[in-house]
C-alpha cells in the first residue's frame, strides 16, 4: 500500500520529532533557553533598581537580543548534526522508498517542531513573569517576538539544510565548523562589515548599505523587525524614521522583513533539495 | 472696538460687548464679594476694582469673541470657579485671554478655560497667583496662531500651582518675570511645555512636562532650581525634555527625565548642576555643545539610554561623577559600590552614529558590542575622552524622583493566558515525541 506523499513526508516529520524530542541536545537546549529567559525577565521586572525602566519594552528588547544570539547558533548546530549523518546511516535512508525531498522537507518539519516547542516553553516561563507585571497592551509585541523565533529557527535550520547537503558523505565534524562559521558571520560579521564600509562612504550610500544589510541579514532583520514592533520608533531613535521613510512605513517595513525571511527559509531549502538529489552516495 | 489703554492693553469692552454681570461690579464696592449663581453669561468681564468674583456651581462665561474674556485691571482681584469659553476669538497682539491680569496680587482659581488665544495672561502684576485652573487651547490651530496657557510678562514673584494645560503653543510662557513658584503642574501636547526668556530665581517643583516638541525650553537666565520634575515623553525628531540656553547657575535635582528623543540639552550653560535625576529611554542622554562649561553631573542614574553622550566640542570641562550608567558592564570587585575603572561616555560606535543616523539601527546589536569591546582592548582611535571617574556598580536608589507612571504590578490575564497556553504547547510536543511507537505511525 502506498501512502500519498504528504503522509509520508508527515511520517518523516514525526520520525525526525520523535528523535529529536529524545535527544539530550533538544533537552538542554529547552533547558537553557528556558533559564536565560526567565533570567532575562526575571532581571528586567524583580531584579531591577525599583524605577520601573526595565518595563514590558526593555525586557523584550533583551528577549529579542536573547534570540537574536541563541536560536541561530541552536538551530544551525542541531539542524546540521541531524541532517548530517554518518555515513551508513544515509545509505540506508536514501535506499528507502521516499523522495529524497522528502526526507529532508520531513526532517526539517520535525526538526522545526521539535525546536519551536522548546523555545516555546523558554517564552512561556519568561511570559509568566512579564505578564504578571505589565498591564499594558504588549501582548501583540509578546507574540511577534514569539513568531520571530521561530522564523528565525526554520532561517537557520534551512542554512543547516544546506550545509549537510554539502557535506553528505564526509566528516560531520566539518558541517559543523561550517555552521559555526556561518552563525558568526550571519549574527556578527556582516554587520560589522557593513558599519565599516559604511564609515567610509558618504552619507546617502551609507545610509541604503546599512539599512539594506539589516533587512538582507536574517538575523537582524528579525531583530530589527521585533525591536520595531515592541518599542516603535524609540527603538533605534532617528534611525527607525531612517528605516521607516526608505520602506515608506511600518507596513512596508513589516512586508520587507517577512519577506526577507521567507526567503532565507525557502532558497536554502530548496539549494539543498537540489544539491541533496544531485549527490552521489 | 473694545477700547485699549497705553501699552496695547485691552481695556473696557463695548458695551454691547460687555456681560450681563458687568452691571453687578460697576455696583461693587471695593473689597466686596460677588457670587454668581449657574448659568450662561454672555460678554466680557471688567475688574477696575478689588472685587472677589466667584462662580457657584460652575457658571459659565462665554466671551465676546474680539477680546479678553476676564480683564482684571485691579489689584487684589479673585476670579473663581467659573467656566470661560474664548470662542477662539481676539487678538494675539493685545494678549487676548480667557482671564487677563494686569494688575498686582489678582487670584486666578479653579477656572476650565478653553477656546482662548491665552489661557492665562499675567502682566506686569506681582504676587500674582494662578492655581487649579484646566486651560485648553484652541483646537486644531496652528501652534503659531494661539498663545501660551500661562503667558507671564515683566512680573517679580508669581505663582502657579496645581493647573492642567494641554492644546495650546507654549505650556508656560515665563518672560522677564523673576522669583517665581512653578509647582505640581501639568503640561502635555504643546510646542513647550515651559518656555523661558530672561527670568532668573524662579523655582519648579513637581510639575509634569510630557508629549510635547520639548518638555522645557530656558534661555538667558540664571539660578533656576528644579525639583522632582517630570520631563516625559517627549518624543518628535528633534525633541528635548529640557534644554537649556545661556542658563548658568541652576539646580536640577531629584527629576525625572526619560523617554525623549533627546534627554538633557546643554548649550552656551555653564556652571549648572545635575544631581540624582533620573536619565532613562532617550536616544540620546546628553547633548552638550562647546560653548557650556563647568556643568556637573553627580548621582544621577542613565538608564537605557541609547547613547549617553553627543559632544559637539573636541573637549569639555563638564565634569560626571559617580553617576550609574545601565549599560556600565565594568566590575565591582572591591565591593565599594563604585565600578573598577571609569566609564567612557561615548564609543567608536557611538562616534559612527553621530555621523550617520542609520547607523543607530545596529545600537545594540551584537556588532556594537563588539566595537566597544575591541576598541577597549585596542585604543586606536583617539576618541573624545569624558569619562565618569568613578561611576556607581549598582542603580542608586532615588525616592524622592517621581515614578513615571503609578507604580504597582498589573496582571495582563490574556498575556499570562497565553504564556500558560505556550508552555503547555511546547510541553505537550516534547512529550508527544517521547511518547510516539513507532506502530503508531
Amino acid at each position: 500500500m502506498t501512502a500519498p506523499r504528504t503522509s509520508l513526508m508527515l511520517l518523516v516529520a514525526r520520525q525526525e520529532l520523535l528523535l529529536a524530542a529524545r535527544s539530550r541536545w533538544t533537552q538542554i537546549f529547552a533547558a537553557v533557553f528556558a533559564v536565560l529567559a526567565l533570567g532575562v525577565s526575571a532581571s528586567g521586572y524583580i531584579l531591577s533598581g525599583g524605577h520601573g525602566f526595565q518595563d514590558f519594552a526593555r525586557t523584550s528588547a533583551s528577549l529579542v537580543q536573547l534570540v537574536a544570539l541563541v536560536v541561530p547558533l541552536a538551530s544551525l548546530l542541531m539542524g546540521v548534526m541531524a541532517l548530517a549523518p554518518e555515513r551508513g546511516t544515509a545509505e540506508l535512508l536514501f535506499s528507502q522508498p521516499i523522495a529524497r525531498r522528502q526526507i529532508l522537507v520531513g526532517k526539517l518539519l520535525g526538526l522545526l517542531a521539535a525546536l519551536a516547542a522548546a523555545e516555546a516553553v523558554g517564552f512561556g516561563l519568561a511570559g509568566l513573569v512579564v505578564f504578571q507585571n505589565t498591564g499594558e497592551d504588549g501582548a501583540a509585541g509578546y507574540a511577534i517576538l514569539v513568531l520571530g523565533s521561530f522564523l528565525l529557527t526554520a532561517v537557520f535550520l534551512s542554512l543547516a539544510a544546506l550545509i549537510a547537503a554539502g557535506a553528505v558523505g564526509r566528516k560531520r565534524a566539518r558541517a559543523l565548523a561550517v555552521a559555526l562559521v556561518v552563525w558568526f558571520v550571519a549574527v556578527l560579521l556582516i554587520d560589522l562589515v557593513a558599519l565599516g564600509v559604511a564609515s567610509v562612504l558618504p552619507s546617502t550610500a551609507a545610509s541604503r548599505l546599512l539599512i539594506l544589510s539589516v533587512l538582507l541579514n536574517p538575523a537582524s532583520a528579525m531583530r530589527t523587525g521585533a525591536l520595531l514592533a515592541i518599542e516603535g520608533t524609540a527603538a533605534f531613535g532617528p534611525g527607525s524614521l531612517a528605516l521607516l521613510r526608505f520602506t515608506r512605513g511600518a507596513t512596508g517595513a513589516a512586508l520587507l522583513v517577512v519577506v526577507s525571511l521567507v526567503t532565507w527559509i525557502v532558497l536554502p531549502t530548496l539549494a539543498a533539495v537540489r544539491r541533496l538529489s544531485r549527490a552521489d552516495l | 472696538m473694545p477700547a485699549l489703554l497705553p501699552g496695547n492693553l485691552e481695556g473696557r469692552p463695548a458695551p454691547a460687548d460687555l456681560s450681563p454681570l458687568q452691571a453687578r461690579l460697576d455696583a461693587a464696592a471695593p473689597g466686596a464679594v460677588v457670587e454668581v449663581e449657574p448659568g450662561t453669561y454672555r460678554g466680557d468681564v471688567y475688574l477696575d476694582r478689588p472685587v472677589r468674583l466667584i462662580g457657584r456651581g460652575r457658571p459659565t462665561l462665554i466671551g465676546s469673541g474680539k477680546g479678553s474674556v476676564v480683564r482684571v485691571r485691579a489689584p487684589d482681584v479673585v476670579v473663581e470657579g467659573f467656566d470661560i469659553d474664548g470662542l477662539a476669538g481676539g487678538d494675539l497682539a493685545a494678549d487676548s485671554s480667557g482671564v487677563h491680569v494686569a494688575a498686582p496680587r489678582a487670584t486666578v482659581r479653579d477656572c476650565r478655560i478653553a477656546n482662548t488665544l491665552f489661557g492665562v495672561y499675567v502682566r506686569e502684576a506681582p504676587g500674582v497667583r494662578v492655581e487649579g485652573n484646566v486651560i485648553r487651547g484652541i483646537p486644531g490651530r496652528e501652534a503659531g496662531e494661539k498663545g501660551s496657557a500661562i503667558h507671564v510678562w515683566n512680573t517679580v514673584g508669581f505663582t502657579f500651582v496645581g493647573n492642567d494645560i494641554a492644546d495650546a503653543r507654549d505650556g508656560i510662557y515665563i518672560q522677564s518675570a523673576s522669583q517665581g513658584t512653578i509647582r505640581g503642574n501639568v503640561a502635555r501636547r504643546l510646542r513647550y511645555g515651559l518656555h523661558y526668556m530672561n527670568s532668573d530665581d524662579n523655582v519648579f517643583e513637581d510639575n509634569l512636562f510630557e508629549q510635547s516638541a520639548a518638555g522645557a525650553v530656558l534661555m538667558f537666565s540664571k539660578r533656576i532650581q528644579f525639583r522632582r520634575n517630570r520631563f516625559i515623553h517627549n518624543r518628535g525628531f528633534a525633541s528635548v525634555g529640557l534644554l537649556f540656553k545661556d542658563l548658568d547657575d541652576s539646580v536640577a535635582e531629584d527629576n525625572l527625565i526619560a523617554d525623549n528623543a533627546r534627554g538633557v540639552f546643554l548649550e552656551g550653560s555653564s556652571r549648572n548642576l545635575f544631581r540624582r535625576n533620573v536619565l532613562a529611554q532617550s536616544d540620546i542622554a546628553i547633548v552638550l555643545y562647546g560653548s557650556s562649561s563647568e556643568n556637573r553631573f553627580e548621582g544621577n542614574a542613565f538608564i537605557g539610554n541609547l547613547s549617553p553622550l553627543a559632544l559637539f566640542a573636541r573637549r569639555t570641562d563638564t565634569r560626571f561623577d559617580g553617576n550609574y550608567w545601565s549599560d556600565n558592564d565594568a566590575t565591582d570587585l572591591d565591593g565599594d559600590g563604585r565600578s573598577d575603572r571609569p566609564y567612557t561616555l561615548g564609543s567608536l560606535f557611538d562616534h559612527l552614529r553621530g555621523n550617520l543616523t542609520a547607523a543607530d539601527l545596529m545600537a545594540q546589536s551584537p556588532a556594537a558590542l563588539a566595537l566597544s569591546a575591541a576598541e577597549r582592548a585596542f585604543p586606536v582611535l583617539e576618541a573624545i575622552q569624558v569619562a565618569d571617574g568613578s561611576p556607581l556598580a549598582r542603580p542608586p536608589l532615588l525616592p524622592d524622583v517621581p515614578a513615571q507612571a503609578p507604580r504597582g504590578r498589573r496582571l495582563d490575564p490574556w498575556g499570562l493566558a497565553g504564556a500558560l497556553g505556550l508552555i503547555g504547547t511546547g510541553l505537550a510536543v516534547l512529550g508527544a515525541g517521547r511518547r510516539w511507537r513507532w506502530e503508531t505511525a
